[in-house]
């Protein structure tokens, strides 16, 4: 099995190599990149990182197309928790570790798209509110994800349906049922 | 360089070959002829004999068909003359009306005999997403021939008129005409006989291939044309 390649940017040295640690007792997971800062993420790696593991403050941060967790080591604003998929804290179990890096395994990444041309459930999900006329903010807050996992998924669907208008993915959600024109 | 078989031998499309010769070769040219309204039936005559019954340009007429031919075919900068401009204007008006008149009724005809096979709802919202891009469109031409036809009409008297919008990307116009097809290839049920969804894929291909010439043309012919005007009466 391929594992997944995991970068952690964190500024605090303890808990960057304490989650190192955790994911080198699984075989699923390949720590590439482990490093202090955003720029250094970017000197040490190209494209090839799986899963971002960031500490929260550096969450606005442009990483490319990858699947963000934050790693919340304070109290942190809500705009920042919005930028990534899932968040990890200094109090999570190694399970829940696990958890967050299992999710991101299934999880849309814009320019790493499956061989599949079925839609996820998480985007029919996300297709529906589209159809609804829902704005990428408005998605991410009724399904509990961030932004920029709405926008993944949207890429997702256009690849998979082939269809980029508003109106056109309405009728594509009406003519395979996932959505009834009450619902319009 | 398209080209064609004249005595046995492989030539390039020329204004003094037969029109027998050119539409015989590629057929695909008679609707270009079909959206210049040029009279049948043509006799003998040659490219340049034809152009000059119809008041054509014939080098223009001759860019028009490479470019039809060949979507990567740009004309060279040195053979573009202003006095084109007029002609290319006229092409493109005429275009307009070949897709409102023609090809979009066609298509529409097309998507009523595949919707036969499909359920209400389906019906309904196919019909209103197809009308709504027939709409989409017309509005793009309204506005194409009040804010930039009508301005090159009167070009001496608008000099310093702004012709940005010639370069607008079209994506919106490609984007929604693919989404027609991948409604139809993805999304329709199974029921529909693949006859009928074959024939109204290959006329929503060829509308959506002419849009793209379309927007060649207005990008490599009309605006090179009208800076060319431009440039030459503030010389």
């Amino acid at each position: 099995m391929k594992r997944v390649r995991v970068a952690i940017i964190e500024p605090s040295r303890i808990v960057a190599e304490g989650i190192e640690a955790i994911l080198g007792r699984s075989a699923e997971y390949d720590v590439v990149c482990n490093v202090r800062t955003v720029a250094e993420y970017h000197a040490r790696r190209g494209g090839d990182v799986d899963v971002v593991l960031v500490a929260l403050q550096y969450a606005c941060e442009e990483l490319g197309s990858v699947f963000k967790i934050g790693i919340q080591t304070s109290l942190t604003e809500a705009d920042l928790m919005r930028q990534v998929s899932s968040i990890v804290s200094l109090y999570s179990t190694e399970e829940e570790i696990f958890k967050a890096l299992g999710e991101s395994v299934d999880a849309p990444v814009a320019t790493n798209f499956s061989d599949s041309h079925e839609l996820s459930e998480r985007e029919r999900d996300v297709l529906v509110l589209v159809a609804k006329g829902h704005t990428n903010k408005e998605i991410a807050t009724k399904l509990f994800i961030s932004p920029h996992t709405v926008i993944s998924h949207r890429k997702n669907i256009v690849h998979k349906t082939g269809i980029r208008s508003v109106a056109g993915l309405t009728v594509y959600a009406v003519l395979n049922k996932l959505i009834d024109s009450e619902q319009l | 360089m398209n080209k064609i078989i004249h005595m046995g031998q492989l030539v390039p499309l020329s204004k003094e070959m037969k029109l027998f010769e050119l539409i015989d070769g590629y057929p695909q040219l008679l609707s270009i002829f079909s959206r210049l309204d040029i009279k049948l039936p043509f006799g003998d005559i040659s490219v340049e004999e034809m152009c000059e019954r119809e008041g054509f340009d014939a080098e223009l007429f001759m860019m028009l068909c490479n470019m039809h031919l060949e979507p990567e075919h740009r004309p060279v900068d040195k053979d573009l003359r202003v006095e084109m401009l007029g002609g290319v204007v006229a092409y493109l008006r005429s275009s307009h009306r070949y897709y409102t008149g023609y090809m979009l009724p066609h298509v529409a005809q097309h998507l009523e005999r595949v919707l036969e096979h499909c359920d209400a709802l389906s019906q309904r919202v196919l019909r209103s997403f197809y009308d709504d891009y027939v709409g989409f469109l017309a509005s793009h031409f309204d506005e194409e021939e009040r804010d930039i036809f009508s301005l090159i009409d009167n070009i001496a008297t608008s000099l310093d008129a702004n012709f940005s919008m010639l370069e607008a990307p079209h994506g919106d116009i490609d984007d929604r005409t693919n989404d027609i097809a991948s409604l139809v290839i993805k999304s329709l049920p199974e029921r529909v006989p693949t006859a009928l969804r074959c024939s109204l894929l290959d006329h929503i291909y060829m509308l959506r291939d002419d849009l793209r010439r379309h927007s060649v043309v207005e990008m490599m012919l009309l605006r090179p044309l009208v800076a060319k005007f431009q440039n030459s009466v503030q010389r």
